[in-house]
């Protein structure tokens, strides 16, 4: 089993759950060095004192929070001591509607785990789990973990308890400084949009998506040590504004419900979709026949540019 | 102020594409020191050394490697690792929908709040669209040379792009073994643990909930500055009823 992040207990009026807290996520990355490029020998980080331009040991290092422009340095047992109430107690502060919290509010998963075999606290956290699914609530409550208090969510995933460390009210910012506006939709285009949004619509189903991005990381890593030649991709253009909403919407809705590409457009252009059909070679070819300038160095995209004259 | 904008782009919904700003919508409040050296309080500074040379490093001499045995490192140029990056641009594609409620808490990473760009018509369509229809977009979004999973909703009067986790990053209950539980609650104990639950429902209202830890760091530097003498005493730990039934009797009694 994962290991414990945190170990204490999860207080439920005056019954005392003892419970650990181990992640809900684990950290699937890719992770690098750094590496002196000369030599490719490991670089560490080591602390100087800017003052004296001496090496620093860490047990010589303080912090300081700078109060108004004045340094106050604060110790390690300092502030190991403003732990407040109750410290290896999460304490559940009130029951509440999961979907009343929006997701703005939630930062890291966990699971609480039982902490120990003994009969008491496997009971105990039997109950809790009975009763939390039956409500369908999540318990709020506060914790203290390392160095920070954490507001969190607790509540019943896959049978076991599952809690999500949530942000302060004050950390989330307020929107009215965002920039919206824009003139009311009309009827008809708001209608067209539901319909598209319905058309495209299906159920959460997280395990379609795959974290492309480590895949292509791997791909990288696995071409840089077969020394083949890496190439970045050309950045997909950025797309002009929609001079027309409700003509974009409908040939959207059309490409849809036929089963097309939504973003393919409709083919009064059907020169371009037989040139994109069509293989690098051949391209250049046509280049050549229609006179193109310096053809051989295109890309594909760029010969179909060219030859479809956009 | 206007805040500003951290990535400015396109979200395109079909051939509908609506130029968008993304800004924060969340700031830490954690109370951050800086470190200093303890004996004359100056400030720490963090150098690069070469564990082979003993020699400082600088930043442009740097290069990313990946250990594939001990020891062992494919070197990757900044600019390769940037190759993995794709070729999504300042794209996001919202190419399905989902009920925005069937997406489970753990799932939620960072929140960014979307603002409306040059065509504002646009970004109100899409922002009534999602409200009505209840359902998020889904689709991928490049940050800093990394992509994301995202879901695009409504809130209030602004779109929120959530970066969400891929499913293999989310641990499964029965990935947790946990000890076969303990003997089945009796009718009574489930009983009185209903009684309480019901006896703390109420309605989130997140101001309700201050992060009292800040506020003590912050008086605990105060009262530093001003030379107060710190109490370092540890506080106690609240003691684990055994008797399951009694502990949950009493505290439904207390809240009577």
């Amino acid at each position: 089993m994962a290991r414990a992040l945190w170990s204490g207990s999860l207080s439920f009026g005056l019954v005392n759950v003892p419970v650990q807290l181990v992640s809900a996520a684990r950290d699937l990355d890719y992770h690098f060095n750094e590496l002196h490029e000369k030599d490719k020998a490991r670089i560490e980080q080591r602390r100087f004192c800017k003052e004296e331009d001496i090496e620093v040991g860490w047990e010589e290092v303080a912090h300081s929070y700078d109060l108004d422009g004045r340094q106050v340095v604060v110790t390690d047992e300092e502030l190991g001591s403003v732990q407040p109430r109750k410290t290896r107690t999460i304490e559940v502060e009130a029951f509440v509607e999961l979907a009343d919290v929006d997701p703005i509010y939630f930062d890291h998963p966990y699971f609480l785990v039982p902490s120990g075999e003994s009969e008491g606290t496997l009971r105990a956290y039997r109950l809790l789990v009975e009763a939390m699914e039956k409500s369908g609530r999540a318990a709020l409550g506060r914790f203290v973990m390392r160095t920070k208090e954490y507001l969190a969510a607790v509540r019943v995933r896959d049978g076991a308890l599952t809690l999500t460390t949530m942000l302060f009210h004050d950390e989330v910012r307020p929107t009215s400084d965002v920039p919206t506006g824009g003139k009311k939709p009309s009827k008809k285009e708001l209608d067209q949009a539901v319909a598209l949004i319905e058309e495209l619509s299906t159920d959460w189903k997280p395990d379609r998506y795959e974290d492309c991005y480590r895949e292509r990381l791997r791909r990288v890593i696995e071409d840089k040590r077969k020394r083949r030649k890496i190439e970045a991709p050309e950045p997909e253009k950025q797309p002009q504004s929609t001079p027309d909403l409700m003509a974009a919407l409908e040939r959207t809705l059309a490409n849809a419900r036929a089963g097309r590409p939504i973003r393919e457009e409709p083919s009064e252009d059907g020169d371009r979709d037989e040139l994109e059909s069509l293989g690098k070679d051949e391209l250049v070819e046509r280049a050549k026949d229609a006179g193109v300038k310096g053809r051989t160095k295109m890309s594909k995209k760029e010969l179909v540019d060219a030859l479809s004259g956009d | 102020m206007p805040r500003r904008s951290i990535w400015n782009g396109t979200i395109t919904f079909g051939l509908v594409n609506v130029p968008i700003k993304l800004y924060s919508a969340t700031e830490s409040k954690t109370v951050h020191f800086h470190e200093v050296h303890m004996r004359d309080g100056a400030q720490i500074e963090h150098r690069r050394y070469c564990t082979k040379e003993d020699k400082e490093v600088d930043y442009d001499d740097v290069v990313k490697g990946y250990e594939v045995s001990e020891g062992t490192y494919v070197v990757l140029e900044k600019d390769e690792v940037k190759a993995a990056a794709g070729d999504r641009g300042k794209v996001v594609h919202l190419t399905e929908f989902v009920p925005a409620e069937e997406i489970d808490p753990v799932f939620y990473d960072r929140t960014y709040h979307v603002g409306a760009g040059d065509d504002k018509d646009a970004y109100r369509l899409l922002h009534e669209a999602l409200k009505r229809s209840e359902r998020a977009g889904i689709g991928r979004f490049s940050f800093h040379d990394r992509e994301y999973l995202v879901a695009v909703r409504a809130l209030d009067d602004v779109l929120v792009l959530h970066t969400l986790r891929f499913h293999d990053e989310i641990v499964s209950g029965d990935d947790l073994e946990l000890p076969s539980a303990g003997r089945k609650p009796s009718k009574q104990e489930l009983q009185m643990a209903d009684r309480l639950i019901d006896a703390l429902d109420e309605e989130f209202d997140p101001e309700k909930y201050e992060d009292t830890y800040r506020d003590a760091v912050l008086d605990l530097i105060k009262r530093k500055a001003k030379g107060e003498e710190i109490d370092l005493t540890e506080q106690e730990e609240p003691e684990h009823g055994d008797d399951l039934m009694a502990a949950l009797e009493a505290s439904v009694g207390s809240r009577k």
